[in-house]
């Protein structure tokens, strides 16, 4: 039997979900005994192919991380939120409290480090922005999740073995974490 | 009380009639978790985290408000209840802004930690995203309500413990806040005290203390130390937060007790901000305009030759601090009445401690003691404020006096040549301006002691006359002021006695006495007659723990003293540029020893910190000090402070005083 795949994508969120699976350190070579790595922020392979486990980190905050949200849960049979972002929102719900107008305004032209004259805002050729930035399972229907903010090594490796033995995890009360 | 029996998870517990099912849980090591229940607040029930099912009843019962009956067969753990919990967990954190990464209290989150528990990997409802401001206009304080649960913990211990009052709900549903006043910012709140008890009692990071916020959380520290503040007489026990050698933060620990755990502003703030300052931390000698570092044996030599050369010519005196340990003070008391023969010694605050020395002689002699303990004040039907100020200088005995007021229905009066310490809640305010007090208290000794009130000439006066005959345990709180006369003193404690306000521990009056332990100084350092200021000396001893600014009479003393010995903590001026030696001391939180407390306790002081640099205690230094000075170490005669202030005499039998022998 091949081994079985995984894909994952870092949408709205920082590296720390994805730093965090590096930090399972050597023990990612016994892993990769285990599973394929196909399309990843690490590997760089664009396209995400059909795999057995997908993950998401980071929440959905523009359309074209939804449309990636829903390639990544067409393509895998079991999807894994990873982190803050993809489970409650995390850090991206900040600026839920105000109108995405309001946002692009303050980011582009209102902060004091930002120099733009002509109040030039961004918007044609890039992704729209959502309303609010939303958990994953907001659009697409998510398996297992890790909260953490990064979910701590151990943690996310722990539910890839749950996941190659068969079983869908639910992360125990001793290694949840929000922050 | 009866006892009564129930099954909790099939366990047999036994309770006393008017327990709750929580309170007979805890008592047997059954738990239930709870969020907006905290021990010594009123229950509410709020929540819902308690819910537990009982037999018979198709309800979900809140264990905290429910009183546990006879037979009743609990269960507290079953699947059911489980998902209910972490249900109404999951609309907790949607209904607000409870996303941990970017909150000053995660990990100290008490909803945070329930969450987890309950293994909440993801919450199925939708976010409301609901927009509510934050309240940064407070000093110390700072309000999120984005954070909020509305459990009313911070609503209640406002009320209910510190008597303020200051905060409630506006709104129902999830527009429900919790405000100040009528709607005021915090910051401009008239009725808020900043003593932060809603910050200590808040669950998660909605009321927060901008002083702890960066210095670790308490999941953090790697100790929790059991003290005492040392800061007034009230003495309110506090546990300190340690965390890498340094004093991460300070909250108070007495929750079952009459103060709920409160401490004032000024414990809550002075204390941490004081391991900030800037140290002294070697011994140094005063070289022209400047110091020079020396060491121990060098500057206790020149110390003990100077002191030695003027106390042999009666000119060297010694002024210590009130916040000096019980230790300390017999210690000094020995050395510089027993062993060297020193006339003058004194405390910083010593007119307002003599005082009240002289004027509670009378019924110390009957072997009573003229006070009570201060929470007693709760148990009172009539406070009377003599000119006091409790929320300056006792501040968690205003706490006492407003909840008793406010919440147990007692009268409230004043008497004060200016100023009404409890505005808006005074029954009788006898604002006397420049009136004489004494000749007020005197006619009020007799019209209370006879009935008769011709005498007195305002009807106000005449009023409260006969609220004191009336009341069945009136307590009088004696403010500093009235200290400037003992007369006063006496007068004021045979008020009480005539209007029959005593206690089982003494007479039913409240000294506001300031720093921490100045019932111990009083017996030991403070001078008979005043002295610091008014004579010329050679030699001055100043022992400062550098937490409150020194009075201008000691500075002036100092100024005025051709060679000053200082021993303080901290590089403050003006008092470290008075000193030709300056001694390293050790800092509140890094002594030990005991305190005698207004609320009628000897409470321990403890090490939080050790010294991070050789420092020497008072007792090191005078070891030394006497030993160069070739004295012998005598053994001090004066007896403990809990010795002379313990009534012998049931307090009752209290007599009253002539004033001509005060």
């Amino acid at each position: 039997m091949s081994k079985p795949k995984v894909a994952t994508v870092w949408l709205e969120a920082c590296a720390g979900c994805h730093m965090s699976f590096l930090d399972i350190d050597e023990r990612i070579v016994d892993l990769l005994d285990k599973v394929e790595l196909t399309s990843t922020p690490i590997t760089d392979f664009k396209e995400i192919p059909k795999v057995d486990v997908g993950v998401i980190s980071g929440a959905l905050g523009n359309d074209e991380e939804v449309e990636i949200a829903e390639k990544m849960r067409e393509q895998c049979k079991i999807l894994i939120g990873w982190g803050d972002c993809a489970v409650f929102g995390g850090i991206n719900s900040m600026r839920n409290f105000m109108k995405p107008e309001d946002v692009l305004r303050e980011a582009y032209t209102d902060t004091v480090s930002t120099v733009n004259p002509e109040g030039v805002i961004p918007g044609e050729n890039i992704p729209h922005l959502l309303e609010k930035a939303v958990p994953v399972d907001y659009k697409v229907k998510v398996d297992v999740y890790i909260p953490g903010c990064p979910p701590d090594a151990d943690t996310i490796l722990y539910v890839f073995e749950e996941i190659l033995q068969g079983r869908i995890p639910k992360v125990p009360s001793d290694m949840m974490r929000y922050d | 009380m009866s006892e009564i029996t129930l099954t909790i998870d099939g366990k047999e517990c036994k309770g006393n009639a008017g327990d709750t099912i929580l309170q007979v849980a805890q008592k047997h090591d059954i738990y239930i978790p709870t969020l907006c229940y905290l021990e010594g607040l009123s229950p509410m029930g709020s929540c819902r985290m308690c819910v537990v099912e009982v037999e018979g009843s198709n309800k979900l019962l809140t264990s905290c408000t429910t009183p546990a009956q006879d037979g009743m067969v609990v269960f507290s753990k079953t699947e059911k209840l489980f998902n209910y919990r972490k249900q109404i967990l999951e609309l907790l954190f949607a209904g607000r802004n409870h996303f941990c990464m970017f909150c000053s209290q995660s990990g100290d989150c008490e909803l945070q930690r329930l969450a987890i528990e309950h293994g909440m990997d993801s919450v199925r409802y939708p976010y409301l995203y609901h927009d509510f401001d934050n309240d940064a206009t407070s000093e110390h304080l700072q309000m999120d309500h984005n954070r909020c649960i509305l459990c009313g913990r911070c609503i209640r211990v406002c009320a209910e413990k510190v008597g303020a009052h200051t905060l409630d709900l506006e709104q129902r549903g999830w527009n429900a806040k919790v405000i100040s006043d009528l709607g005021e910012m915090l910051g401009n709140s008239e009725t808020c005290v900043s003593c932060g008890a809603c910050a200590q009692v808040c669950p998660t990071g909605t009321i927060t203390l901008r002083e702890f916020v960066y210095r670790g959380r308490r999941n953090d520290c790697d100790e929790v130390v059991e003290s005492i503040c040392p800061l007034c007489s009230m003495g309110c026990e506090i546990k300190g937060y340690v965390r890498t050698g340094s004093l991460a933060r300070v909250e108070g620990s007495n929750l079952e007790g009459p103060d709920g755990g409160q401490l004032c502003h000024k414990g809550r703030w002075w204390l941490p901000e004081s391991t900030e300052r800037e140290r002294v931390s070697v011994p140094m000698i005063r070289e022209g305009s400047t110091f020079r570092e020396a060491s121990w044996e060098e500057a206790l030599e020149l110390a003990a030759g100077k002191l030695k050369a003027a106390n042999s010519k009666g000119r060297a005196g010694a002024i210590v601090s009130g916040m000096s340990t019980d230790e300390e003070l017999t210690m000094l008391n020995s050395v510089f009445k027993s062993s060297m023969n020193m006339e003058y010694m004194d405390c910083f605050s010593g007119n307002v401690l003599r005082g009240f020395k002289k004027g509670f002689k009378p019924f110390t002699e009957q072997g009573i003691r003229p006070f009570t303990a201060a929470h007693n004040i709760l148990e009172s039907d009539l406070v009377l404020t003599l000119e006091a100020d409790p929320q300056e200088e006792a501040p968690v005995s205003a706490s006492y006096v407003r909840v008793n007021t406010v919440r147990n229905g007692g009268k409230l009066a004043n008497i004060s040549t200016g100023g009404t310490p409890f505005k808006g809640i005074t029954d009788v305010d006898l604002n006397i301006g420049s009136e004489d007090v004494l000749d007020l208290l005197t006619k009020l000794v007799e019209a209370v002691k006879t009935g008769k009130s011709e005498t007195l000439e305002n009807a106000d006066a005449e009023r409260l006359a006969i609220m004191l005959k009336d009341a069945e345990k009136p307590v009088i709180v004696l403010g500093g002021q009235l200290a400037d006369d003992a007369r006063k003193v006496t007068q004021a404690v045979n008020l009480a006695i005539v209007s029959g306000g005593t206690f089982d521990d003494g007479i039913a009056t409240v000294p506001m006495v300031r720093s921490g332990n100045s019932l111990a100084a009083l017996n030991t350092v403070v001078s008979d007659e005043p002295w610091v200021n008014e004579v010329d000396l050679d030699c001055l001893f100043v022992s400062s723990t550098g937490l409150v600014p020194e009075t201008p009479e000691s500075l002036e003393a100092m100024s005025m003293s051709r060679f000053c010995i200082i021993q303080t903590p901290y590089m403050v001026n003006p008092l470290v540029n008075m000193a030709d030696v300056l001694l390293p001391a050790p800092a509140w939180y890094e002594r030990s020893g005991h305190f005698c407390t207004l609320e009628g306790e000897r409470r321990k002081i403890n090490v939080l910190v050790p010294p991070k640099t050789e420092l020497k205690g008072l007792s090191e230094i005078f070891g030394t000090i006497t030993e160069k000075m070739g004295l012998p170490m005598n053994s001090s005669d004066v007896r403990p402070c809990e010795n002379i202030y313990t009534s012998k005499v049931s307090p009752d039998k209290a007599r009253t005083a002539v004033l001509e022998e005060v």
